[in-house]
């Protein structure tokens, strides 16, 4: 291998990607906006849930219980006089939980009766649902401290405390994320069309009658794209920390590595779709279903891996984006230690080996005579 | 210039190449000798195994069967010794578009691991050859056809190799321009390197020493262009045509049912015919009418593929 040739094929590519708007923005833009939707637009935290109110009681104690439920930010009461009128709201979908509190509740509380409020939360709306009851407890407690007691025994005296994230702040976990979306367009996609373009243009056809060698116009052409994965890492890894605050508490060495064999399992999948389809077209579309689909939906980036059929457990390891999804989250907010995180780390060298066998020895089967 | 020691100097020889592909057999057992320093034309319809045959003679495609040597080298015996003596200008690509003129040229020779010193005398000598008087920052995709076909075979002959493969070169430039790179091929010839070349057109299979013509993936003439022209054509072609009336599709029709003409053909206003065996000039006159004019013209090499291609061979 000559590296005055990798280098050369390097530059032209440099050539290709700074006189392409396309791929321009792509390289570009696209962290930019991508980390500006999911980190500022989608808000996965709550506050502020609309609760219609009925207080039939009007005691001390009733107002005490809806006292918990304001004091926190997480809810918004909108009291009314009458029960109907509050399960109305709640029917056209102007709040999304009712609270009603039957006359008596504050002399069955005193008593040995079980005092009972009532919520209603609108079960059309799953997301919502897990995070108001979630909430709930928090507030049940608040109110037994309110009236001085625990509520009646039954009531267990859990506190939850959140770790790593007390603050359940989503974008804390979002964020961390994003950066396997951002590697899985860059490599893979962009290093799918530019292998592909040499083929449906013909000039791989040029390059390969000059004494040059398929691994370098492999390694020339990606040696760009491994660069901006990189540079990608860097700038969502600091929009991170700077713009969102998120903490980053594990060992920069080995996130450093892991990012490496991300990227480099990426760009091996590109070339072998570029090798398998040698049409930009075709590309483009494999790029994006076997590509970013299975790194937004089945890497546990939006839905949590353990809560999907057995089957998905399976079919979700043989994607990169799964395991580096998992260092990338232990590593900025969990600070595990490397040990700790042996297998994902393993099962990336792995797909690492058998990405870039497949693609090396597909390649050279199409290109060598 | 190299060749088989003792015999004959050849620049590629090809010995009952055959190339298949799947089932689909593209190049079937041809055999030919190109000579040093000559313009082979290699001509034949869409898919009759030029470019195949021309994929293996520069090492991108083994043969199934088959002896090939380029510059007496044998692609078995290691390709880079073949592909640095040699240089391709393919049918499909030329050059990067979105590259400048001189990018692309310092790109492929930097491929050819060309030295500086080496690059830019060449770069100069070729420029100069072709007579480049644009600015050398010019994005190719800004140049005219013709002139990137130029600035192309710049880039195929930067490592100044003894044969350069032409695939189709001048398809879609215009006519001057088109003369213009012919003109380049004579004097690289002139100087002594051998150029194998495709074309469609034929006047410039014309200025070729020889041709070989391919049909179905074989090799059904090799000649030079006179000597095709008479080994095909061994009686004369009558041109046929009227300044007075019009030989129209209803004449056509019925002279091309008389027993006397073996074949004729509309060639724009006029006709060509020839003639059934021991039918003599004579007839021909009194079959058409007196107003028109009926001479002996040498065959075209038009005719002569015409005729190979559709009537097998002569």
């Amino acid at each position: 291998m000559n590296l005055k040739r990798v280098l050369s094929i390097a530059q032209k590519e440099v050539y290709h990607i700074v006189r392409d708007p396309f791929t321009l923005a792509m390289a570009l833009g696209l962290p930019l906006i991508l980390v500006t939707i999911f980190g500022l637009a989608i808000e996965f935290n709550m506050k502020e849930i609309g609760i219609s109110v009925y207080d039939g009681d009007k005691s001390v104690a009733s107002r005490s219980l809806l006292r918990a439920f304001s004091s926190s930010d997480y809810f918004h009461l909108n009291h009314t006089d009458r029960l109907p009128e509050a399960i109305s709201i709640l029917d056209h979908e102007q709040s999304k939980a009712a609270l009603l509190i039957e006359p008596g509740f504050e002399k069955n509380l005193g008593s040995e009766k079980t005092a009972q409020a009532q919520i209603l939360i609108d079960g059309a709306d799953n997301s919502t649902v897990g995070v108001i009851l979630g909430y709930l407890s928090g507030v049940q407690n608040q109110f037994g401290r309110n009236v001085g007691q625990t509520l009646s025994g039954s009531t267990a005296p859990f506190r939850t405390r959140y770790l790593f994230n007390p603050e359940l702040n989503s974008r804390w976990f979002t964020v961390p994320g994003l950066i396997v979306i951002v590697v899985a367009i860059l490599s893979i996609l962009l290093t799918a069309l530019t292998i592909a373009r040499e083929w449906e243009n013909g000039s791989m056809e040029l390059l390969l009658s000059t004494p040059v060698r398929p691994i370098e116009i492999v390694i020339g052409k990606l040696l760009p794209y491994s660069l901006l994965g990189v540079g990608s890492v860097v700038f969502v890894y600091g929009l991170a920390r700077v713009a969102f605050g998120v903490p980053f508490v594990g060992s920069h060495w080995f996130y450093g590595l892991s990012v490496l064999l991300f990227i480099s399992a990426y760009l091996a999948q590109g070339l072998l779709i570029s090798v398998v389809t040698r049409n930009q077209q075709l590309s483009m579309q494999l790029a994006l279903i076997s590509g970013l689909l299975p790194s937004v939906l089945l890497s546990g980036f939006v839905f949590p891996i353990e809560n999907m059929p057995r089957f998905f457990h399976y079919l979700t390891s043989i994607f990169p984006a799964k395991w580096f999804m998992i260092i990338s989250r232990s590593l900025f907010l969990k600070g595990s230690e490397p040990h700790e995180l042996i297998k994902p780390f393993v099962a990336l060298v792995v797909l690492n080996v058998v990405l870039m066998g497949v693609a090396t020895k597909l390649f050279k089967k199409d290109v060598e005579p | 210039m190299s060749g088989v020691e003792g015999g004959p100097n050849y620049s590629v020889e090809v010995e009952g190449l055959r190339v298949q592909f799947g089932d689909f057999i593209a190049v079937k057992d041809i055999s030919f000798n190109v000579n040093a320093g000559e313009i082979f034309g290699f001509l034949g319809a869409n898919g009759a195994g030029k470019t195949t045959t021309i994929r293996v003679l520069c090492g991108l495609l083994e043969p199934n069967l088959g002896d090939v040597r380029v510059m007496g080298l044998n692609p078995k015996q290691g390709l880079d010794a073949i592909k640095s003596r040699v240089g391709y200008m393919s049918q499909r690509f030329t050059l990067y578009d979105d590259l400048t003129v001189d990018e692309n040229l310092s790109f492929a020779a930097s491929l050819r691991k060309l030295t500086r010193e080496k690059f830019s005398r060449r770069k100069k000598d070729l420029l100069e050859f072709i007579g480049f008087e644009r600015p050398l920052n010019t994005l190719v995709k800004n140049l005219p056809g013709g002139l990137k076909q130029q600035v192309s075979l710049c880039a195929a002959t930067l490592h100044d190799p003894d044969i350069v493969f032409l695939d189709e070169p001048t398809a879609g430039v215009t006519p001057t321009y088109r003369a213009r790179f012919w003109s380049l091929i004579r004097s690289m010839a002139a100087s002594g390197k051998t150029v194998f070349v495709t074309t469609h057109y034929m006047d410039e299979a014309e200025q070729c020493d020889r041709i070989a013509l391919m049909r179905d993936g074989s090799l059904i003439a090799l000649d030079s262009p006179g000597g095709l022209k008479r080994s095909t054509f061994p009686e004369p072609i009558y041109e046929i045509s009227s300044s007075r009336e019009k030989l129209d599709e209803f004449w056509f029709e019925s002279i091309k049912k008389r027993p006397e003409i073996l074949k004729i053909q509309p060639h724009g206003l006029r006709y060509h015919a020839q003639l059934s065996k021991g039918v003599v000039e004579g007839q021909l006159r009194e079959l058409v009418s007196s107003g028109c004019v009926v001479r002996v013209i040498p065959p075209s090499l038009e005719d002569v593929f015409i005729r190979l291609v559709e009537g097998g061979l002569p």
